[in-house]
């Protein structure tokens, strides 16, 4: 950052994104705050970055990308509101506190936390709290969020104007909640951040690499709320389950883009550095005292990360960990991923007698049958395994899981 | 607290719930004890700025206008089960606070539509 060589436009490119993702969230936040307009905020950070993608490449970056950014959006922002009528009144008010916009460095991330609680209020449809989220926090355009979700464009699009027009005239405030009704509340932009990095890892497909980026972006959020707010265990636990998904993604897909199951992926691969840093998250959240299910979750995830291989895996810790989860979220999801611990405790035969029980609730999820399917095989009871497998595969949209079951049922599952 | 310049207007369109046709006459009386006490307590605090309760839905008459002609339908707008029973007009800081007091009206069950003013 402090190197002001030359670069190519490329490398220009990504300084900017991550310039951009730093600075540009917190300056929107801020101007989002001072102007009540999340477009026209949006509308001068964008100049700038404009700016920035149109002069750096020739002068090389600035010593301080973030301060140049604050600036340039600053002037432009000044600029236009004393063009606009609508801010005639309040002009000298505004401009004295947009001039006063303090440094990247001093700056408390106050504001981000206001927006992506303004993102993620409960009075927005949920759909659209996670495609605003993605627009205003993190600052992916709407054809990046379309094209990750799978929405055709004009739907996404449509999605995050009615639900800035509904922050601004329906008087959603502006406002992270008081620490007593945080409770309430977190727990909902914990959730978006959730979906976010669940729709990156485990759901509908599409372009790999869109994919890894809301992991990515996911795993930003988090540290954003996990930094804004550390005296809460759950995000920290939060950014710890999805920083061990993110660590275990270079194994995930074999050469061929299927997907590899837990048991058979290549360990060697997973970033150890990422693991240890997520495993003293959840230490740092466990000393917080207050457990909860994202750090249950992640816990369990770690359990699997610090297995050498899978046979030596904790399994009686995992289901330990799974009852803990299964007392705060009785679920049936919860359930079916306890049997599979149960098949290393007590066999498969008593995992598929609880994965069974499950049937009523769970028959339109493709992961009960491939579980099932599992579990038959196990048994030997190889044209039943073949008919849950085919059921699963049935069920899903994903191309790495579709090509996967494909192979089970081929029979050359076993060269992993 | 707040100056009326940081304060908006709703509307809480009130529906009938279930309760107002089931349960014993005392039941009854019971819940429309606590709704004045509610509706007291905000006028006071000068939370509400108006309120009414309406007649049953059997009362209402719809007006339909096509091509300029009107004509009329003996019942209300909306479904029976989705009724307006009542409303009340608010001045709060921000939705938030329409939110929560409209989550505070003291009713076993029943909907309320929480609704910005257009001030002029």
């Amino acid at each position: 950052m402090s190197s002001a060589d030359p670069v190519g436009a490329q490398a220009t490119r990504s300084l900017i994104e991550r310039v951009f993702r730093e600075e540009a969230g917190r300056l929107t936040a801020s101007l989002v705050r001072l102007l009540g307009d999340f477009d026209l905020a949006e509308e001068m950070v964008g100049e700038a970055v404009v700016e920035a993608l149109r002069r750096w490449p020739s002068t090389g970056p600035p010593r301080r990308p973030g301060a140049w950014l604050l600036t340039c959006a600053r002037n432009k922002a000044l600029d236009r509101i004393r063009r606009e009528a609508r801010f005639k009144d309040r002009l000298p008010q505004l401009a004295a506190r947009i001039e006063a916009l303090p440094d990247s460095a001093e700056r408390e991330p106050d504001d981000r936390l206001r927006l992506i609680f303004t993102c993620c209020h409960p009075a927005l449809d949920p759909d659209a709290q996670v495609a605003l989220t993605l627009r205003a926090v993190v600052g992916l355009t709407t054809a990046e969020i379309a094209r990750a979700f799978m929405v055709p464009e004009p739907t996404l699009a449509k999605r995050v104007t009615r639900a800035k027009r509904k922050i601004a005239t329906a008087g959603i405030p502006y406002r992270a909640p008081e620490p007593e009704e945080r409770a309430e509340r977190l727990p909902q932009v914990m959730r978006v951040v959730y979906l976010v990095f669940n729709e990156g890892c485990f759901t509908t497909g599409g372009d790999l690499g869109v994919r890894r980026e809301l992991v990515d972006d996911a795993e930003w959020l988090a540290a954003l709320l996990a930094a804004a707010l550390p005296q809460e265990p759950e995000p920290l636990g939060l950014l710890a389950l999805i920083r061990l998904h993110a660590a275990r993604w270079p194994a995930r897909l074999d050469a061929g883009g299927r997907l590899v199951p837990l048991a058979d992926q290549d360990r060697t691969r997973w970033d150890a550095q990422r693991i240890r840093s997520a495993t003293a998250l959840i230490e740092r959240a466990a000393s917080l005292g207050r457990t909860g299910p994202y750090q249950i979750e992640a816990a369990i995830t770690a359990v699997h990360c610090e297995a050498p291989g899978w046979k030596e895996t904790d399994w009686p810790q995992l289901l330990r960990l799974y009852d803990m989860l299964l007392a705060l979220d009785p679920s049936p999801v919860v359930r079916l991923n306890r049997a599979v611990v149960i098949s290393h405790t007590e066999g498969p035969a008593a995992a598929l007698a609880q994965v069974e029980a499950l049937t009523g609730r769970l028959a339109r999820y493709h992961l009960f049958h491939a579980t099932r399917a599992a579990l038959l095989r196990d048994l030997g009871r190889e044209e039943e395994a073949a008919a849950a497998d085919r059921e699963a595969l049935h069920l899903t949209a994903n191309p790495a899981e579709r090509s996967l079951l494909t192979a089970r049922l081929h029979g050359d599952e076993g060269t992993g | 607290m707040t100056t009326k310049e940081d304060t908006m207007k709703y509307v809480l369109l009130l529906t009938r719930g279930a309760w107002q046709e089931e349960g014993s006459e005392q039941e009854r009386a019971e819940v429309f004890d606590g709704i004045v006490e509610w509706f007291t307590k905000h006028r006071a605090d000068g939370t509400i700025v108006e309120a009414n309760q309406l007649r049953e839905p059997e009362t209402a008459t719809t007006v339909v206008v096509e091509e300029g002609h009107s004509s009329m339908i003996d019942r209300p707008l909306l479904e029976a089960k989705e009724a307006i029973g009542g409303y009340a007009i608010v001045e709060v800081p921000d939705l938030d606070a329409a939110l929560e007091l409209a989550a505070s009206f003291p009713v076993p069950d029943g909907k309320v539509e929480v609704r910005p003013i257009v001030e002029r």
